[in-house]
């Protein structure tokens, strides 16, 4: 009996240990290792899948939200970016993993601001297996699913003096078939709202 | 019978002049109960060298929030910083560094910091490349806000979170630091 308790107070301590760890984010994923195929629901609910949206040289998986004000002042690059590049073989994905947005939310950003789809990472299970924390972040893969870059779009989230376009030359390496030169560059932003935070 | 005198103009002078000098030195010795309206927070604009100064170690712990007002978590966690740096006053350093705008220097910011009644030194980074901060606080800040990050007073990291703070892991964490002789 004494045992049954003791190993009961051992089993109920080390459940309140895992319940109060803190959110621990998965490892980003690492530069020049292959990005697995994925399916989400877009905002209208249909399913789609990595391989169906890339582009024949390479995706843009941007984490997108509809309230971050930091998101905002990217829009309009953003879009311009995904236009300019997809006629170069480059399709943009957008991801909403924030738990606070509402698909219509979602879905009402997503046709204010951007021709390409804004798939819904509901459990953010996309974002913790990428390792994404912030919005916008970018994922770059190749034309072989290999991801080549990922961070910010540039240094300047006001847009009025940006001095490195990190997306844009390691959209240009990619096109070109050359080396991506800096690949990895934190983002500035909003941190995406995971399920579970307070 | 007693004659009434008139009192001379220069005993009136003087007495009034005491009372004025009494009513002053109460003043400075006793602050007056109810306060006029709470002076708007300064915030004070910095750059990353500033920044880096910022963050040299200083003999206390140093605990500093990274925030905007536009970020909803950063605002709602706000208060909880607050009763932390009333608990902790005198004991560590604490400041706050918004990443808003400078235009919101003088609105927005000191605002916001009014209305929470924030003591804490507060500063607006302006910086023309925000990784430059980034690497200067810690590689570990993926970029996101709030940032919060807790440096032992020797300088290393002793706690960091992005995301909104657990009040009761950074009160351990400062008093961690606060137990080591």
């Amino acid at each position: 009996m004494k045992r049954q308790s003791t190993l009961f107070c051992c089993l109920l301590a080390a459940a309140l240990l895992i319940a109060c760890a803190p959110a621990v984010f998965a490892d980003v994923i690492a530069i020049g290792s292959k990005m697995e195929n994925f399916s989400l629901p877009n905002t209208s609910g249909k399913v789609s899948t990595l391989s169906d949206l890339k582009g024949k040289n390479g995706a843009v998986i941007v984490f997108l939200s509809a309230q971050c004000p930091v998101v905002r002042g990217y829009n309009e690059r953003i879009s311009r970016i995904a236009a300019e590049y997809e006629a170069k073989g480059i399709r943009f994905v957008g991801i909403n993993s924030n738990a606070t947005e509402s698909l219509d939310w979602a879905k009402g950003n997503a046709a204010e601001n951007y021709k390409f789809p804004v798939l819904i990472d509901k459990g953010n299970l996309l974002a913790d297996k990428l390792g994404a924390s912030v919005t916008p972040e970018i994922f770059l893969i190749d034309a072989n699913n290999v991801l080549v870059y990922h961070g910010a779009v540039d240094n300047d989230r006001s847009g009025g003096n940006i001095t490195k376009p990190y997306l844009r030359s390691a959209l240009d390496a990619v096109i070109g078939g050359k080396k991506v030169e800096i690949t990895e560059i934190n983002a500035f932003g909003c941190s995406i709202k995971r399920v579970g935070d307070k | 019978m007693v004659s009434k005198r008139p009192v001379p103009a220069w005993a009136v002078i003087f007495i009034l002049l005491a009372f004025t000098a009494s009513m002053v030195g109460q003043r400075r010795a006793k602050p007056v109960a109810k306060p006029a309206a709470a002076a708007i927070p300064v915030v004070k604009q910095i750059g990353d060298e500033d920044l880096r100064a910022l963050i040299k170690p200083g003999g206390k712990p140093l605990l500093i929030n990274f925030w905007a007002t536009w970020c909803v978590p950063c605002r709602e966690e706000f208060p909880d910083l607050v009763v932390l740096d009333k608990e902790f006053s005198g004991k560590i350093d604490f400041i706050t560094i918004s990443l808003d705008d400078l235009a919101e220097i003088k609105r927005d910011v000191p605002k916001f910091l009014n209305e929470m009644g924030a003591k804490m030194p507060a500063y607006l980074l302006k910086t023309a490349d925000e990784n430059n901060a980034i690497a200067i606080v810690t590689r570990e800040w993926k970029g996101g806000l709030p940032f919060s990050i807790l440096y032992a007073p020797t300088g290393e990291t002793a706690y960091f979170r992005q995301g909104k703070i657990d009040p009761a892991t950074v009160r351990q964490k400062i008093n961690d630091q606060l137990a080591v002789k």
